[in-house]
């Protein structure tokens, strides 16, 4: 049976579900216990399942890697959570020279299926260190895998098939979707596999690779668009490492026209490596420039409500964008 | 200048009676292999016949071997770059030892990392990465794991004096020390990390110190003392396994060489190398067992044999071993 839920209570729901099918699986993170997390994603479980399986650890993210990577190493399923992107830094060492590395070094004979979710992305007010996503510090790592879900749907979806993924993936859940997007989610098991993108819009006249809390203003900005007589494909990418090459090129060589929205920061971010893709695999398609509609490059997300929304990507900066295309 | 360690600074109460020959013996023998196949592997490094760099543990042996050496096959190691030998106690083959050091297709990694960086998954030593004390936070990791799965396991993660400086060493330590987890934090303290002494990286006398700070007890041994750090592990290692919780065992001793081959350690005094080599952990046991006639002439010589034969076969199979191929280069990126 399908219900309208939040994006977070499908994040929930799927820990839950999963906590129960297979016991292997734990959840370890900063104030995820009784408190259910700063976000509530985890309310309810520590009560079900006990701090056995519901473990609030000490302030220390790379211990909370190090310590569920170890765990995985002996055949355990470990979800640690980092509780906001901006912290994840201390736990650089262990994501990416041991959990990004180990199976490699090791020619297959250790395997680490971690699933660390991580709060990430820009609301109101949520400052500099609180709003950064900064998943392209690791899509840079080949052995990682990374998602980002932009429905309530794929909140689950992508939860399930990453804990149930034989590799270490990072799960980046935005903090802005957690309450303000609902969708229809089924109350029984699936999965939304990894490595692949979904075709939010169909359209003929552009392609916008979009993610996360991104997808839904670019689809925003594409209903307005279609009043002018544009009409733009939107790929939500779902999963950012491995990309989903092929849903990307063949809508670009449909549309051969590209525009990237991401919230991250422009240079050497992601849009970088998709525009990179598109200009070296479907060059020949293309009747206009590669664009990119992104955050600045300006360290953070600032506090004060004028400079966080000159920071922020809205639809407004996406329409101009599309403007801009779509005049090639 | 290295603080002078004597039997003064012991604090834990070994117990000398009760060591059978047969086990003194498998120690003296474990320790010469350890230090025959680091000798040769210096040898080999100098002679180009592997490339990177080596870094050896030779002085360092008792601390290994002591600690190693009673671990169960089910038991877990945490080395660091320079515990090489520990896969060799663990009982990995030696002929898959040298051929990781000549990075050949017959490793256990099939070439895939360095000389300092041997696992050996099968017996669950593992491989580890260049970060300074890296392996804490994994084995750490694994105990947590093995402690969860209530196996009474148990993880032996070694490391330098340099380690201790790092906050991947406090956040693991602080964290086994809450649950309570199945391991023995070995330091090998060297006096030297890399050329930066002792004296530079701490203010502490003992640092066994450190693990009244995450409420687990820690001891200061003598590293060079082989029963001493027998003892001392078998304590610890019962006490993990008993659920008890970690142990930090500070063993004080000595890295004979430089912190790797191309390291020539001009920052050390030929005095203070010669006065550790005077301490030497092989050539001080040997003489005890010799003393009360427990090993002989012959027999020691039959022990050098036997090694000498294993090492020289182990050598021939890494240099007549294949390479692997390139195409392997992408294999293993991805677990299915």
């Amino acid at each position: 049976m399908s219900r309208t839920i939040t994006y977070i209570d499908a994040i929930t729901e799927a820990l839950d579900q999963e906590m129960e099918r297979d016991d292997r699986v734990f959840i370890m993170g900063e104030d995820i216990g009784p408190s259910g997390g700063v976000f509530k994603a985890t309310a309810g479980l520590w009560e079900k399942y006990g701090e056995d399986r519901v473990l609030d650890t000490p302030l220390a993210e790379n211990n909370i890697i190090a310590s569920a990577l170890g765990a995985a190493m002996v055949g355990l399923r470990p979800v640690p959570e980092i509780q906001f992107a901006d912290f994840i830094t201390p736990a650089m060492d262990t994501i990416v020279q041991q959990a990004a590395k180990i199976h490699y070094r090791s020619n297959g004979a250790f395997k680490v299926p971690i699933t660390v979710r991580i709060c990430c992305g820009g609301s109101s007010g949520s400052g500099l260190y609180h709003s950064q996503e900064n998943a392209a510090w690791f899509t840079h790592e080949p052995g990682l895998k990374v998602v980002m879900p932009a429905t309530a749907y794929d909140a689950k979806g992508l939860l399930l098939a990453a804990i149930r993924d034989p590799n270490p993936v990072l799960y980046f859940e935005h903090k802005k979707l957690y309450r303000s997007i609902k969708g229809d989610v089924p109350d029984d098991d699936y999965i939304v596999p990894l490595g692949k993108a979904a075709i939010r819009r169909e359209g003929r006249d552009m392609t916008i690779l979009t993610y996360g809390s991104m997808m839904h203003l670019s689809m925003e900005a594409a209903e307005q668009m279609a009043k002018n007589g544009v009409e733009a494909e939107v790929i939500d990418l779902r999963t950012l490492n491995p990309l989903d090459k092929d849903t990307i090129l063949t809508s670009v060589r449909k549309t051969s026209k590209c525009l990237i929205v991401h919230e991250d920061k422009r240079t050497m971010g992601i849009g970088a490596e998709l525009a990179a893709i598109v200009g070296e695999e479907a060059f020949d398609d293309l009747d206009g420039p590669i664009m990119r509609i992104t955050g600045p490059d300006i360290p953070a997300m600032p506090f004060s409500p004028p400079l966080e929304k000159a920071w922020q990507v809205n639809t407004e900066k996406i329409l101009a964008g599309m403007e801009k295309l779509a005049a090639y | 200048m290295a603080s002078k360690v004597s039997r003064a600074v012991l604090e834990l109460e070994t117990e000398k009676a009760g060591h059978s020959n047969e086990l003194l013996i498998g120690l003296y023998t474990m320790l010469q292999k350890c230090r025959m196949c680091d000798e040769k592997a210096r040898i080999l490094f100098r002679q180009s016949k592997f490339g990177g760099n080596f870094y050896s543990g030779a002085g360092q042996e008792a601390t290994e071997v002591g600690a190693a050496i009673s671990l169960r096959k089910d038991d877990w190691i945490a080395p660091s770059h320079r515990d090489w030998t520990s896969n060799i106690i663990k009982g990995a083959p030696l002929k898959f030892c040298y051929a990781q050091l000549f990075a050949r297709a017959t490793s256990p990694d099939r070439g895939r990392s360095s000389p300092a960086h041997m696992g050996y998954p099968e017996l669950n030593v593992i491989t580890p990465a260049s970060s300074i004390a890296g392996q804490l936070a994994v084995g750490t990791g694994v105990a947590f794991g093995l402690k969860r799965l209530k196996k009474d396991s148990v993880v032996v993660a070694f490391f330098g004096d340099g380690a201790t400086s790092i906050g991947g060493f406090h956040e693991a330590l602080n964290f086994a020390g809450v649950h309570k987890l199945p391991i023995i934090y070995v330091c090998q303290n060297n006096y030297w990390a890399e050329s930066v002494p002792l004296r530079l990286q701490t203010a502490l006398e003992k640092l066994s110190d450190r693990a009244k700070a995450y409420g687990f007890p820690g001891y200061s041994i003598d590293g060079n003392d082989i029963l001493a750090v027998y003892d001392a592990a078998v304590k610890a290692i019962a006490r993990a396994r008993a659920g008890e919780g970690p142990t930090m065992l500070e063993c004080r001793t000595y890295r004979w060489y430089g912190h790797s081959e191309i390291d020539p350690a001009k920052y050390r005094s030929k005095e203070e190398v010669e006065a550790w080599k005077t301490r030497c952990p092989v050539a001080n046991f040997e003489k005890s067992l010799m003393q009360k006639k427990i090993l002989t002439d012959a027999k020691k010589k039959q022990i050098v044999t036997e090694i000498t034969r294993e090492i020289d076969e182990a050598v021939e199979f890494a240099e007549k071993s294949p390479f692997p191929d390139a195409s392997e280069i992408g294999n293993f990126v991805w677990a299915d």
